[in-house]
């Protein structure tokens, strides 16, 4: 029984943290998320949901200062998915540029081939 | 009591109207959460998202669940705010995610199809090398063949010259390394006499024949004789024998410029001179043939 009632206050004590704490771990991670986005280079390719999760970040960061946990830890979890946006479209706009540059590489080459085969007979 | 249960009867129906007009008028549409459901929708029925990126269409539709829970139990508008975007944000990163794979995809088939392009201008090059070698062999048997032809009709020729001169009965015909050498006996010339016998006539009329089959050819009459006698006398001798079968020759029609005569004396014996069967073998004239283009290979000293 003893055991029983230790692990609800427990649970009780620990779902308490994320309201009485400030979102600590979710900052550094938004933090690191916007930076790995930068870093493929969203600020060319994504520069609005990238802004958008800094902007997100910072406001997080004063709710942190103004003790409102709660909402800052929210607002931190969609900095990130916004960062997480900015990251993924960049790698896919990235990609996408790669298949098309890849298939002007094939086409050219196939064009050159044929006038070298050409110029042979 | 009548009273009473006509009140009683007005306050049901008005708390079923009133429950009515609350069942209708509570669930607003949330447009945050509408936007969310029908983004999710659409990426939810594409069979690319689908198949490429489902652990960020799973997260987009848990988030969604959980909004449209709260909202369900009129819970915090913030929450169902809250994760109606991150249901929303999560469907587009299910989108790019579809599109990225599609692209890394895309990259692989082009890289094999660059491959096959690459391999098949290979095959084609190497056919055309091949080709060019092939054709290059041909030519080359082609000239060899030619040479060999032209060998074999250079031979031929040589051939049939050696068999023509060798007809000449009263000369010996030989191949030797200055071509092919005729050598008269000296029973052709009276002794101590540069003048030809009759019956030389018949030699005459050979080698005038043979001259005019090859008209390419040239002759080199050389005159010799035995070590009887003074050098002078014998070089003298010889010359005048030369000479004579040139004359001979010439009147038979051979142009002059053809015949070259040379006077020897007693050079180059081909026999001992001690006894009288060799000083014969000595004395003698040879006739030195040119190769086909006029060309004799004069004697090294």
């Amino acid at each position: 029984m003893k055991l029983i009632f230790t692990m609800v206050f427990l649970g009780i004590a620990f779902s308490a943290c994320s309201s009485t704490r400030p979102p600590t771990q979710q900052l550094t991670q938004t933090e690191a998320s916007i930076s790995q986005a930068e870093q493929v280079g969203a600020e060319e390719y994504a520069p609005l949901e990238i802004r958008e999760a800094r902007k997100k970040l910072q406001e997080a960061r004063s709710l942190v200062k103004k003790e409102k946990y709660e909402d800052a830890k929210l607002l931190a979890d969609r900095a990130m998915v916004d960062a997480e946006y900015a990251q993924i479209k960049t790698l896919s706009a990235k990609a996408q540029k790669a298949v098309y540059q890849l298939q002007e590489s094939i086409k050219a080459l196939q064009k050159e081939i044929g006038n070298k085969i050409q110029q042979r007979k | 009591m009548k009273v009473q249960n006509y009140k009683k009867l007005m306050g049901g129906s008005l708390l079923i109207v009133t429950m009515l007009i609350g069942c209708a008028g509570a669930p607003q549409n949330n447009p945050l959460l509408t936007e969310a459901e029908q983004v999710y929708s659409v990426a939810e029925n594409d069979s690319l998202v689908v198949l490429k990126a489902p652990v960020a269409l799973k997260e987009a539709e848990e988030n969604l669940e959980k909004s449209q829970a709260i909202w369900k139990e009129k819970g915090d508008e913030k929450l169902v705010n809250h994760y109606a975007y991150m249901a929303k944000q999560k469907t587009a990163i299910a989108i790019e995610t579809a599109k990225l794979n599609e692209a890394q995809d895309a990259v692989e088939g082009a890289e094999s199809r660059r491959q096959v392009v690459l391999l098949t201008a290979r095959r084609a090059e190497a056919i055309a090398a091949e080709r060019k070698a092939k054709d290059a062999l041909e030519e080359a048997r082609e000239d060899r063949l030619a040479a060999e032809k032209a060998r074999e009709e250079a031979r031929n020729a040589e051939q049939k010259a050696i068999e023509m001169a060798s007809r000449i009965s009263e000369l010996e015909a030989k191949q030797t390394e200055r071509g092919l050498v005729l050598t008269l006996s000296e029973v052709l010339f009276d002794f101590n006499s540069a003048e030809l016998k009759i019956g030389s006539k018949n030699v005459v009329e050979e080698l005038t024949n043979f001259l005019n089959e090859y008209p390419m050819r040239k002759v080199l009459i050389e005159g010799y004789t035995d070590n009887i006698g003074s050098v002078e006398y014998n070089k003298t001798l010889s010359q005048q024998r030369a000479n004579s079968l040139r004359n001979a020759l010439v009147n038979n029609g051979v142009n002059t410029d053809k015949i070259e005569t040379k006077g020897l004396g007693e050079q180059y014996p081909i026999a001992t001179n001690i006894n009288e069967a060799g000083r014969q073998q000595n004395r003698r004239v040879e006739i030195v043939v040119s190769d086909n283009e006029g060309i004799i290979t004069q004697r090294k000293d």
